[in-house]
């Protein structure tokens, strides 16, 4: 078996990677260049290691570590190749990234960063081919640590600091949960392997309580609302091809788990449960768009769209469960299809743009929007792979995140097949509806992503004097945008690839979905069928654009003058255009009541009475679930602190005097009464 | 056969949707006692525009000359679509596509919008964003109440499944509940003033401020056709039921014109609402389209 292979190479290749910055610590360049080779290759040996598995069938690989609770082995089925997959393409693209990103970090701790960005490769691996409970705990935790500390890398800024810790919390107690959730199914099953565990091994009542840990635990490391709130904090303080890296890929090991949990270990459960996370999915991402269309720190702009789009994977998941629920496997096939789709796009079109963003930040060190602009001159190949992803990110054809928008569309549309009568309809058009509103407020929030960072004129000296970044870091987005591009236009590949991963949980039927024309993406089910050709959107959007350069070239060639941007008569400059805050002021207006916009407008007369005068206008932004859900329980967690430290004096005599009336009370208590 | 008729009737759309333009400023000129242009108006237009020079501001980049090719092939990809869609068994008449390929050229639209660095621009780009947020929701809505039942988005099987119906109150309000949304997506009154682009009502018009020549004429063009492709649609799927049961293309022209009347009407007898009132407007929408839902 070469899979069986390629996967101890892999290991092996990141084992050497996070070593070899032991040995080449004194040079920089030697640290940059060998650690990310090392971390390139492992991910070309992953991708690798994937397709032998789509290719020859499932492999056991045997780790040779034991402990106490017995050999801790991996397999790679199909749909950890999946995952496996998404890691390797999106970690090509960030290792060849970060041989010209890292130079910033030059004087930084590099071997540092460059050790954890292997371990961090390594841990993901092992968390998607963990088979065995306490190996797959032990690999989460590494990934969570070495996530932490490559959080807090930059960590001299204490913005950072409170970032990465807020994050370790957060986390950790996604963790506790996932170790109940796991620790309650193997006390059925008898036994830690990933083989033994099935749900029907438990009762009914704690199959339940293991599907809520599994919802909490996962959905805190995806960033589900109302556990996201490391995940805006985390991501913008990371390095940026790290941010891309956790935003694609770390985020979807929650997916992983989850599609773990629910199609293999869980079996087919209530309806509610698919319910319950369509519920919290739409939340998610109309909560999430919300946030991100209203910043403007580019990053965070992007953390909160990664929240945005865990809710959209997250629908297709929700109303795979409830066509499981209800017995309808092709239908379970659409939506399951959908949300790995979803999962594979957002990995790459989102990895691509936080690459766009630390391209940005290299050229003029800044991630405020407010500050840059005009950048599309500056950095013109930037410009294009940052365009190519806002479009897939805003969902619109032809790009990639289309296809995956218009399966989950057409999976909430079968709804009323899972629900019979009003509810069904009702609750299928509010999903659509809501998930439309999600599609529109991307696409404005990433046309004043793109408009203010990169067009009309540059806004402060550092983003006039931005240069073009270096070759790796061109090529890395260059290849991305290119998948984007081919995912949009080529399903049946994804399909193909989907449906062997979908095909072995039972309840799920995607045989339909593929097999038709490469460029097609069509289905039928039971009263219901869709359809949509990538090929022939292309086709007719390019005929659009032959018949209009026809028709601008009808009458010859047309005379071109210069003439300035009217602005009633004064010379523009960059102050009057518009900016990121000015953009989205209508829609916090109009959703004040769920982003709590405080608006405060400085004014300094001081310089002429005339005019000159210099104003200053701030937003802020009360976080609701900050403020009602984790303040609350903060203030209560230091109350009762507070109260415990009164018992808690730090006298020696006191704590003897304690330990004597414990044991007197233990005495009393054996003795029966 | 049926790709030769398909792409008459999208070049039929093409080549219309500058008349009903005209027909509506024509009747709404009379109704409010005015003589008016002629009908033709939009084409002399057209014709005018399309032979001038442009000026362009120095501060733009590409989007900002790419961004009308793109509007125009948005709307010459979503007439296409929906003339496919007139042949049911055909799968590929999508109707989440046709929404989301006008939205492609909204997108570069609005971006390019940005791109001249005026606040004129940036204003009407922001504003038809925001409007474009929340007629999303009302549109998707107004269309399930028949998606919903027919089980499908396939604008063909979709008008299949409508057939010959009677006048019921579902239809009432599903077709209510699009009206608004077509009056909001075509910048008519009470939400946009289509004829004007001062700073009170700027939004569409405001956008393309900073476009002259021929790549307004395209912008103007494909308005058009987005406009006549919403009106077809809402003949189709809210004005069910044949007039003239040989020849249903006929029937299908005299209902565009009856809603080209009917929005020249609503222009003369309402007012142009606030910005931050158009939300409850599409509320109404939405809220229709869920009252439509129950009453099915």
């Amino acid at each position: 078996m070469l899979a069986g292979e390629l996967y101890y190479l892999m290991l092996l290749l990141f084992g050497t990677g996070i070593v070899s910055v032991f040995f080449t610590r004194n040079s920089a360049k030697y640290t940059n260049y060998i650690a990310h080779s090392m971390a390139l290759m492992g991910c070309v040996t992953a991708i690798l290691c994937a397709t032998f598995v789509f290719l020859e069938g499932e492999v056991m690989v045997a780790l040779p570590v034991s402990l106490p609770f017995g050999v801790i082995g991996g397999s790679i089925d199909y749909l950890s190749a999946y995952f496996l997959l998404i890691v390797g393409v999106v970690g090509v693209a960030t290792s060849i990234y970060a041989y010209g990103y890292s130079r910033e970090y030059d004087h930084c701790r590099l071997p540092l960063m460059a050790g954890l960005y292997n371990a961090f490769l390594l841990s993901m691996v092992l968390v998607l081919t963990a088979n065995h409970v306490i190996g797959f705990i032990i690999a989460w935790e590494v990934m969570s640590l070495v996530s932490f500390f490559l959080v807090n890398h930059e960590h001299e800024k204490s913005v950072n600091n409170r970032a990465a810790y807020i994050y370790i919390v957060m986390t950790h107690i996604g963790t506790v949960f996932i170790i109940i959730a796991f620790l309650l199914l193997s006390l059925g099953a008898g036994s830690m392997d990933f083989s033994q565990l099935r749900g029907y091994l438990v009762s009914e009542t704690l199959r339940n309580i293991i599907f809520i840990s599994v919802l909490i635990g996962f959905g805190t490391k995806a960033g589900m609302i109302p556990f996201h709130i490391w995940l805006p904090r985390a991501h913008p303080a990371a390095p940026s091809h790290i941010s891309a890296l956790m935003s694609g890929v770390m985020l979807k090991t929650a997916i992983y788990g989850m599609c773990r949990f629910f199609l293999e270990f869980l079996g087919i459960g209530p309806i509610w449960w698919g319910t319950l996370i369509l519920v919290l999915a739409i939340i998610t991402a109309v909560i999430g768009v919300l946030y991100a269309v209203i910043e403007h720190d580019l990053k965070r702009l992007l953390a909160y769209s990664s929240v945005e789009n865990i809710g959209i994977i997250l629908v297709g998941i929700g109303a795979g469960m409830v066509f499981m629920s209800s017995n309808q496997p092709i239908l379970a096939g659409v939506a399951f299809s959908a949300a790995l789709y979803h999962a594979f796009n957002h990995a790459l079109f989102k990895s691509l743009y936080f690459m766009g963003a630390g391209a940005v930040m290299q050229a003029t060190h800044t991630k405020n929007m407010e500050q840059l602009g005009g950048l599309i001159k500056r950095m013109p190949y930037t410009a294009v792979f940052c365009l190519v992803s806002s479009v897939a990110i805003a969902s619109l054809p032809p790009l990639n995140g289309f296809v995956s928008e218009w399966l989950t569309f057409q999976a909430l549309l079968f709804l009323p097949q899972a629900f019979l009568g009003l509810t069904g309809s009702f609750f299928s058009a509010v999903l659509i509806a809501l998930l439309g509103l999600t599609g529109a407020l991307a696409a404005a929030c990433f046309v004043e992503a793109f408009g203010i960072t990169f067009l009309a004129k540059p806004r402060s000296k550092s983003a006039a004097q931005a240069v073009e970044v270096s070759a790796p870091m061109l090529i890395s987005m260059g290849v991305v945008a290119g998948l984007c591009v081919l995912l949009g236009i080529w399903p049946q590949m994804m399909l193909l690839v989907l449906n062997q991963t979908l095909m072995s949980f039972p309840g799920i039927d995607t045989v339909g979905l593929v097999n038709h024309e490469w460029y097609a993406l069509a289905f039928t089910a039971n009263q219901g069928s869709g359809g949509i050709s990538t090929l022939g959107i292309i086709l007719l959007l390019v005929s659009g654009f032959l018949v209009a350069l026809l028709l601008h070239y009808r009458f010859g060639k047309e005379k071109v003058r210069i003439g300035e941007t009217w602005t009633c008569g004064i010379v523009p400059n960059s102050h009057m255009e518009y900016t990121a805050t000015g953009f989205s002021k209508s829609i916090r207006m109009v959703f004040k009541n769920i982003v709590h916009p405080h608006y405060e407008t400085l004014v300094n007369a001081n310089n002429n009475k005339y005019h000159g005068q210099k104003l200053s206008y701030h937003v802020r932004i009360r976080y609701v679930f900050v403020s009602v859900v984790y303040r609350p329980i903060n203030e209560m967690i230091i109350r009762i602190a507070k109260f415990m430290k009164s018992i808690q004096t730090g006298s020696v005599q006191l704590y003897v005097g304690y330990i004597m009336a414990v044991t007197v009370i233990i005495l009393i208590w054996s003795t029966g009464w | 056969m049926d790709a030769i008729i398909s792409m008459i009737q999208s070049l039929g759309i093409m080549l219309l949707a500058p008349l009903v333009a005209g027909i509506i400023k024509t009747v709404k000129a009379r109704l409010q006692n005015r003589r008016g242009p002629s009908v033709l108006q939009p084409y002399f237009d057209l014709m005018k525009l399309l032979g001038k020079d442009s000026v362009v501001s120095p501060t733009v980049s590409w989007i900002f000359h790419v961004a009308p090719y793109v509007y125009f092939a948005g709307a010459f990809a979503a007439a296409a679509i929906l003339s496919v869609a007139f042949f049911p068994r055909n799968n590929f008449g999508d109707l989440f596509t046709l929404i989301y390929v006008l939205a492609l050229g909204r997108f570069f639209l609005v971006m390019a919008s940005l791109d001249g660095g005026s606040a004129f621009g940036g204003m009407g780009g922001a504003r038809e964003m925001f409007i474009g947020i929340l007629v999303e929701p009302a549109m998707l809505l107004s269309i399930l109440t028949i998606a919903i039942k027919a089980q499908t988005t396939n604008v063909g099987m979709m008008v299949e499944s409508v057939g010959n119906p009677l006048l019921s109150l579902h239809y009432v309000f599903a077709s209510l509940a699009f009206y608004i949304v077509l009056l909001t997506e075509t910048g008519r009154i009470p939400v946009d003033n289509p004829d004007t682009h001062l700073e009170l009502t700027m939004i569409h018009e405001g956008m393309v401020l900073e476009y002259s020549g021929r790549k307004l004429a395209l912008i103007f063009w494909a308005s058009a056709v987005k406009q006549l492709i919403l009106i077809v649609l809402f003949v189709l799927l809210f004005l069910p039921g044949s007039i003239f049961s040989g020849a249903p293309i006929i029937g299908i022209i005299l209902k565009v014109l009856l809603v080209a009347l009917f929005i020249a009407g609503t222009e003369t007898i309402t007012n142009k609402m606030r910005l931050f009132n158009v939300p409850k407007f599409l509320a109404l929408s939405c809220l229709l389209s869920l009252l439509a839902l129950v009453a099915q």
